[in-house]
């Protein structure tokens, strides 16, 4: 019913003793206290809200058990920054008032930060296109892709 | 949503130990592909395995190989390394088509090829891709431990069955690589960008030299009993002139005819058919350029 892991979250190892049918978000968010990524759709896996890197690409973290991240690498959006200085995505997003309520933000920059490393000088399709799996319910479209646009100039 | 308990969940990193688990698992087992449908189904507690045997680890399962005769996808290759492998899938580019719009990043980046004909599900994108391509399945038995290769015709039964029984496991999909000027592609609509197809269209075509259509498969996706071909448009599409854009309505036309559709609360049955119609001009279009383009 429960297994022993170790994983790697934003570059700190942890090892823990977790239940098989835990979720890695539920992993994440109540064991972890990382509540930056963020939980909304919770059965389809269409809001993308959850969405993390793992072993540095992009994956919903409701999609996926816990135990499955055994020996791997997270980050989340808190792991975004460095040094207590933002990611040039998190800046652009905040210059370009790319988020109003926030729900999505999280899942929308651990999404972008990955397809910005594929494709570092995308187009409005492109961007638009990577988007699909991300819901952003205040439907601010618009300046998030404005806002990615821009990231990929300064990265 | 959260899945009921799992008693055991095991990772292994070859097939022997894989089989060797699912052997001596108790209760009901299941293999673990990509999960982008299966937990789902855990989570809704659709299934409620008692064990999980989870093959993501598994290298041997994994990626595209070529040799003399044939293209080997492994069936844990994930979508993401489909749509990006046009070179190594030569005249099959109908897989990739399909591979670089299903669902979003996040899914392509951890769902496979395999997990996805495995499901069957009756609106994806592989299952209808691969029965035009006339792909090969090569199958680990469970029962006696042989590995068999099946028709994709053979192995796709009605919607989310397939011939695969009770701890079998599918290992690759072949393809042969072919002589003859031949193209793919496939193409899906949606009710929104990239959703599950309301109807997917998949063309094969090989040409010979006086630009004569030798041999087409025609699949066609989103239908209440599974993927199907239209052996009329194929047959329309060998027997006429394929210069003749008539010759090319009259395939469209006899798919449209020959498949049957049916309404739901969304989408008509007319409607459907119509898809299978005008999306069926663009990917005969698309695979018949790509087959001239290789024309000796």
């Amino acid at each position: 019913m429960k297994k022993q892991i170790s994983l790697k979250v934003n570059n700190k190892e942890y090892q823990l003793e977790v239940p098989n049918r835990l979720l890695l978000v539920d992993l994440i968010r109540d064991e972890l206290k990382l509540t930056g990524t963020h939980q909304a759709c919770t059965f389809e896996g269409v809001c993308g809200a959850c969405t993390v890197l793992l072993n540095g690409e992009a994956v919903k973290s409701c999609m996926m058990l816990a135990v499955q991240a055994d020996g791997q690498d997270i980050t989340t959006v808190e792991g975004l920054e460095n040094n207590g200085e933002l990611h040039p995505l998190q800046k652009s997003f905040n210059e370009n008032h790319a988020l109003q309520c926030g729900f999505c933000t999280s899942g929308i920059l651990m999404n972008a930060v990955e397809f910005l490393n594929d494709n570092p000088d995308p187009s409005e399709k492109e961007i638009r296109h990577a988007l699909i799996g991300n819901i952003c319910r205040c439907t601010g479209y618009q300046n998030i892709v404005k806002a990615i646009k821009e990231a990929s100039k300064q990265l | 949503m959260y899945p009921a308990p799992i008693s055991e969940y095991y990772l292994p990193t070859t097939l022997e130990d894989a089989i060797r688990m699912y052997k001596d698992a108790e209760g009901e087992v299941t293999f673990m592909a990509g999960g982008m449908s299966l937990m789902q189904a855990i989570k809704s507690r659709l299934i409620t395995p008692d064990c999980i045997i989870d093959l993501n680890r598994i290298q041997e399962l994994k990626g595209i190989s070529i040799d003399d005769n044939s293209i080997t996808i492994g069936a844990m290759t994930r979508y993401k390394d489909v749509a990006a492998g046009r070179n190594h899938l030569l005249t099959y580019e109908a897989l990739c088509d399909a591979a670089e719009h299903v669902g979003d990043r996040q899914v392509r980046n951890r769902g496979t090829v395999g997990g996805s004909l495995c499901w069957n599900y009756v609106s994806a994108c592989t299952p209808v891709a691969s029965l035009a391509t006339g792909a090969e399945l090569e199958i680990l038995r469970a029962g006696n431990g042989n590995t068999e290769k099946l028709v994709i015709d053979d192995f796709l039964r009605g919607p989310m069955e397939t011939a695969l029984e009770e701890g079998d496991l599918l290992l690759s999909i072949k393809l042969p690589k072919s002589s003859a000027a031949a193209g793919s592609a496939y193409k899906k609509w949606g009710v929104v960008k990239d959703a599950l197809p309301v109807i997917g269209v998949g063309i094969y075509v090989e040409l010979n030299s006086t630009d004569k259509c030798c041999s087409a498969r025609f699949a066609v996706g989103g239908l209440a009993d599974g993927p199907q071909r239209s052996r009329n448009a194929e047959q329309v599409l060998m027997d006429g002139n394929i210069s003749d854009s008539d010759c090319l309505q009259e395939a469209l036309v006899a798919a449209a005819n020959e498949i049957e559709t049916v309404s739901d609360p969304w989408i008509s049955a007319e409607y459907r058919s119509h898809l299978i119609n005008s999306l069926g001009a663009e990917v005969l279009e698309t695979s018949l350029n790509l087959a001239r383009g290789r024309l000796a």
